[in-house]
C-alpha cells in the first residue's frame, strides 16, 4: 500500500519535473506559407519556431515540396495550413513524411467567397478574417502548451487590436477616393476579399500571360477592357515586359501601379516583411496608384 | 610610261617574278608571254599597284596614272542583277565618281562603245544572259568608256570565240592608233606574232623584253620551257593547273 | 464589312498604329540592305548577329546593370565587332563570309554565356534586350526612324562602290577605293539595323522581315532597283498582314507577321514571275511540245 503511493508520488514529481522540462523547449512548427508564419510567429512568441513551406515572394499554387521539407515535418511537433484548399500538395506531403502531430486549419470560420465556382482560398485579405485565423492559431497553440495559454491570448488581442486600427485607416483613405474611381485591374485573383471589404471594383487581366508572346488581339482585348471599365490603377506583373506594361496602361488611360504582395510576404528587407506591413503596403500602393490615375486624367482629357 | 626596276613579286608563298627590269615604253603594243606560273597575271596585277613589290619598284609617269585594267573574268559575279548598259558605264567612274548620276555624254559614250564591240542593241540586257565572248565584248566597252593612257588586258582572249576574238583585236588595235599603251597577256604565239610589235617574255624571270621577232626567238622559247620544267609545282606549258584559284 | 476587318484595329488603337509605322521604318531600310545582304551570300548573317550582341550586352549590364542604354550599345559594339573581325578575316583570308562570320560569332556567343552566368545568370537580360512590336514607345519609333535615315542616307552615298565590290572586286580595287572600307561599312549598316529592329521588334521579326521580302523579291524581278522595290512592297505587307492576323486569330504578333513573309516567299518560289517552279516547268513543257 505504501510501496504503490510512493510509486505515483514518485511518478508525479517525475512527470511535474518533466513537464517542466518540456515546457522549456519551443513547439516546433510547420507553416504551410509566410502570411500564416508570420501569425504564429507573433502569437506564439518564444514558445514557438516555426519555419513556413513556401518562403518569401514564393507561389503556393504551385509549389512542390523538397525532401527538407519532408523531414522537417516529420519532426514537427505542429502543422498550421490555411485551407480551402489553396494547399493542394499538402495531404500528399503529409502522408509521405508520416506527420504524427497536430494540425490547425487557420482558417476555420472565417467569412468565404466564392472565386470561379469554388471556394476563394485568400480569405486573410479581410482583415476581420485575420483575426478569425489570429484566434485559431492561438486556440490551437493553447491547447498543445496550456501553460502559455495567457501569454498567448495577450499577445493576440494585442495583435487584433492593431488589425482593427489598420481596417480603420484603411477605410479612412480609400473612403476619400470616389467609388467610381476604385476600379483596378490586376493579373492575380487573390484580392477579392480585399476588393469586397474596401469597395474596390476587381478586374483579371485576360489573355497576357509571361510565358508566350503576346497577341494583337489580347493587347486590344485589355485596352478595351481597362478603357470600359474606367479602370484607374494597373497591377498586372506578369506582363514582363514592362513596355508593354506601360504602353497598355497609356492607350488605356490607367496608371501603372507598384507592385502588390499578395500570396505571400517578402523577404525580411521588402516593404512585406510580416503581414502588417504587407497590407499597409499594398493599401498605400492601391490608393497612391489610383491617385497618381486621378491627377492625370485632370490633366489630360481622357481618351 | 612606266619602269621597272629589279622587281620582285611574291604570289602564294613562293616568288611569281623575280629581278624584272625594263621600260614600258608609251604607246607601246607589248604582249606578255611565258610559260603557266610563269608571273604574268602577277606582273599586271602589281603594274596596276595591287601587289606590292618583295623588292624593287615600278615607277609610273605620271604618277597618277589612269589604268583601265581588265582581270581574267573568272572574278566576276557574272549573275549580278545589273544590265549590260550598267556594267559598261561603270568605266566611267573616273567622270562619275560614287554619286554622280550617269549623264547625256556618258550615255552617248557607254552606247558608242557597245556599237564597236559589237554589242548593239545588247543595252538593256542583263548580265546572266550572255555567253562568254559577249561578256568579254562588254568588258572591253568599259574599258573603252574609261579613256585610260594605259591598258592592261590578262588574258583576254582565253576561252573565247574566234569572231569575238577578232573583232576585239580590232578594238586594241584601234588604241595602238590612238596612241594608249596596251599590255595584253596571252597564249597564241602566232596571235602574237601578228599583231603585237613588243614582247615580254616572262618565265618568274626576265627571258627578253622588246620587238617581237628578236624576244620570240627559238632559242628564248627553248630557255624559257626549260626553266619552267624544273619547276616543281606547277604543270608543263600549255596547260592550265587545275583548282587554281585567285581568292 | 472589309473595312472593319483591314481598317478598324488600325483606327480603334494606338498601339496597333504604331507598330505599323515601326515595322514600315524598318521595312525602308531591310528592302535596300536584303537584297544586297543576298547577293553577297550573307543571308544567315542576320541569325548571327542576334547571338552576337550577347557578350556586349553582358558587359553593358555589369557595368551599369539593368540599364537599357548601356545594354543596347554594348550589344550594338560586339555586334559590329564580331562584323568587322569576321569580315577582316573573310577579305583577308582565302575563307569566305559564311564560315568566318559563323565561326566569330560562335565565340562571341560562348563569351556572352560565360559572362551571363559568372555575373549571375541573369535570363531578363534578353527579355530587356528584345522587344516586341505591340510595345512601340516614342524612344523605340524615333530608334527605327532614325536609324533607316542613317542607313539609307549612307547607302546613297556608297551605293556604287557596294554595288562594284559584289559585281567585280578586282575593277574596284584597280581603281583605288577601298572594297574593305565599302565592305565594313555595309556590315555595320546591317548590324545596325538588325539592332534596332532587335530592340523595338523582337529578334525572330528583325531578322524575318529583313531576309523573307528580298528572297522572295527575287522570283519576281532581275534589276535591281525593282528587287528593292519588290522587297519593300512585300515587307509592307507582311507586317499589315501579320498585325492584322495577331488581331483577329489571337496569335502571337511577330511570328504572325514573319509567317505572312514566309508565305509570300513561298508563293514566289513557286509561281513568281521570274525562274519560279511554275514558270520553270512550264517552259519545259512548251520545249517539250514543240
Amino acid at each position: 500500500m505504501i510501496r504503490m503511493a510512493l510509486r505515483a508520488l514518485f511518478l508525479t514529481v517525475l512527470s511535474a519535473i518533466g513537464s517542466a522540462a518540456a515546457d522549456e523547449v519551443p513547439l516546433r512548427v510547420i507553416a504551410s506559407f509566410t502570411i500564416v508564419a508570420d501569425w504564429v510567429r507573433v502569437v506564439g512568441g518564444n514558445e514557438v519556431t516555426v519555419r513556413p513551406l513556401v518562403g518569401p515572394d514564393a507561389d503556393a499554387h504551385v509549389y512542390e515540396p523538397a525532401p527538407r521539407d519532408v523531414r522537417d515535418l516529420a519532426a514537427a511537433d505542429l502543422l498550421v495550413v490555411n485551407g480551402l484548399g489553396f494547399e493542394g500538395w499538402m495531404s500528399r506531403l503529409v502522408q509521405s513524411s508520416g506527420f504524427q502531430g497536430h494540425t490547425i486549419e487557420a482558417s476555420h470560420g472565417v467569412r468565404t467567397r466564392a472565386l470561379n465556382g469554388k471556394v476563394d482560398p485568400h480569405a486573410w485579405q479581410d482583415l476581420g478574417n485575420a483575426a478569425v485565423y489570429v484566434r485559431n492559431i492561438a486556440a490551437g497553440l493553447a491547447s498543445l502548451r496550456p501553460t502559455a495559454a495567457d501569454r498567448f491570448r495577450a499577445r493576440t488581442e494585442a495583435y487584433v487590436h492593431e488589425l482593427e486600427q489598420l481596417d480603420l485607416q484603411a477605410r479612412n483613405e480609400i473612403g476619400a477616393i470616389p467609388r467610381e474611381q476604385r476600379v483596378v485591374m490586376t493579373s492575380h485573383d487573390a484580392f477579392g476579399y480585399l476588393a469586397d471589404a474596401y469597395g474596390f471594383t476587381l478586374l483579371a487581366a485576360q489573355g497576357i500571360s509571361t510565358e508566350s508572346e503576346p497577341s494583337a488581339a489580347g493587347v486590344g482585348n485589355l485596352i478595351r477592357e481597362i478603357r470600359n471599365n474606367h479602370v484607374h490603377a494597373l497591377f498586372v506583373e506578369n506582363i514582363r515586359n514592362t513596355r508593354l506594361m506601360d504602353r497598355i496602361a497609356q492607350e488605356g488611360g490607367a496608371t501603372v501601379g507598384g507592385r502588390l504582395y499578395s500570396d505571400a510576404l517578402g523577404s525580411p528587407q521588402s516593404p512585406a516583411a510580416t503581414f502588417l506591413q504587407m497590407y499597409r503596403y499594398n493599401i498605400a500602393t492601391l490608393v497612391g496608384a489610383i491617385q497618381a490615375s486621378a491627377a492625370g486624367a485632370r490633366a489630360r482629357p481622357h481618351h | 610610261m612606266l619602269r621597272v626596276q629589279n622587281l620582285t613579286l611574291a604570289y602564294d608563298g613562293r616568288m611569281a617574278v623575280q629581278g624584272l627590269q625594263g621600260t614600258l615604253e608609251r604607246g607601246s603594243l607589248t604582249a606578255v608571254v611565258g610559260p603557266n606560273g610563269a608571273g604574268k597575271s602577277t606582273l599586271l596585277n602589281a603594274l596596276v599597284g595591287q601587289l606590292r613589290p618583295v623588292t624593287g619598284s615600278i615607277e609610273r609617269d605620271p604618277p597618277q596614272l589612269r589604268i583601265g585594267y581588265l582581270p581574267q573574268q573568272a572574278d566576276m559575279d557574272r549573275h549580278f542583277p545589273i544590265t549590260v548598259f550598267e556594267l559598261v558605264a561603270l568605266g566611267a567612274w573616273h567622270a562619275l565618281g560614287t554619286t554622280k548620276k550617269v549623264n547625256e555624254r556618258v550615255r552617248s559614250d557607254t552606247l558608242s562603245a557597245l556599237q564597236e564591240v559589237g554589242l548593239e542593241g545588247f543595252a538593256e540586257r542583263r548580265l546572266g544572259t550572255l555567253s562568254v565572248g559577249q561578256m568579254q565584248r562588254a568588258l572591253f566597252a568599259r574599258v573603252l568608256l574609261m579613256d585610260a593612257p594605259l591598258i592592261l588586258l590578262d588574258e583576254p582572249f582565253n576561252a573565247i570565240d574566234t569572231r569575238t576574238t577578232q573583232d576585239l583585236i580590232r578594238v586594241i588595235r584601234r588604241w595602238h592608233a590612238e596612241r594608249r599603251t596596251v599590255v595584253a597577256v596571252l597564249h597564241d604565239l602566232e596571235q602574237v606574232r601578228q599583231e603585237f610589235p613588243c614582247c615580254l617574255l616572262l618565265a618568274r624571270q626576265l627571258i627578253g623584253w622588246g620587238a617581237t621577232s628578236e624576244v620570240l626567238s627559238p632559242q628564248n622559247l627553248a630557255r624559257a620551257r626549260h626553266i619552267a620544267e624544273n619547276w616543281d609545282d606547277t604543270p608543263a606549258w600549255g596547260e592550265r593547273c587545275p583548282g587554281c584559284s585567285d581568292v | 464589312m472589309l473595312h472593319d476587318i483591314l481598317l478598324t484595329p488600325f483606327l480603334e488603337f494606338a498601339f496597333m498604329r504604331r507598330a505599323l509605322v515601326a515595322c514600315t521604318a524598318l521595312c525602308l531600310g531591310n528592302s535596300v540592305l536584303g537584297p544586297l545582304l543576298i547577293l553577297r551570300r550573307m543571308t544567315l548573317v542576320g541569325d548571327a548577329m542576334a547571338h552576337a550582341v550577347l557578350p556586349g550586352a553582358a558587359v553593358g549590364f555589369m557595368i551599369a546593370g539593368l540599364s537599357l542604354w548601356s545594354m543596347s550599345l554594348g550589344g550594338v559594339l560586339a555586334a559590329v565587332s564580331v562584323a568587322v573581325i569576321a569580315s577582316l578575316i573573310s577579305r583577308g583570308t582565302t575563307q569566305r563570309e559564311d564560315a568566318s562570320f559563323g565561326a566569330v560569332y560562335l565565340v562571341a556567343l560562348a563569351i556572352g554565356v560565360l559572362l551571363v552566368s559568372v555575373s549571375g545568370g541573369r535570363i531578363d537580360l534578353l527579355h530587356l534586350l528584345f522587344g516586341t512590336v505591340l510595345a512601340v514607345d516614342n524612344e523605340g519609333l524615333i530608334l527605327v526612324a532614325g536609324t533607316s535615315t542613317v542607313v539609307l542616307f549612307t547607302l546613297a552615298l556608297i551605293y556604287r562602290p557596294l554595288i562594284v565590290d559584289c559585281l567585280d572586286r578586282r575593277y574596284l580595287a584597280s581603281l583605288g577605293v577601298s572594297g574593305m572600307a565599302v565592305h565594313v561599312a555595309f556590315v555595320v549598316l546591317v548590324v545596325l539595323n538588325l539592332v534596332a529592329g532587335f530592340q523595338v521588334l523582337g529578334t525572330l521579326m528583325s531578322v524575318g522581315l529583313l531576309v523573307l521580302p528580298s528572297a522572295a523579291a527575287r522570283f519576281w524581278t532581275t534589276r535591281l532597283d525593282a528587287l528593292f522595290a519588290v522587297a519593300l512592297l512585300f515587307g509592307l505587307c507582311a507586317s499589315f498582314g501579320g498585325l492584322l492576323l495577331s488581331y483577329h486569330l489571337d496569335v502571337p504578333s511577330g511570328p504572325a507577321i514573319v509567317l505572312v513573309a514566309g508565305s509570300l516567299y513561298l508563293i514566289s518560289v513557286l509561281g513568281g514571275s521570274c525562274d519560279s517552279i511554275l514558270l520553270t516547268r512550264l517552259a519545259r513543257l512548251k520545249v517539250k511540245n514543240t
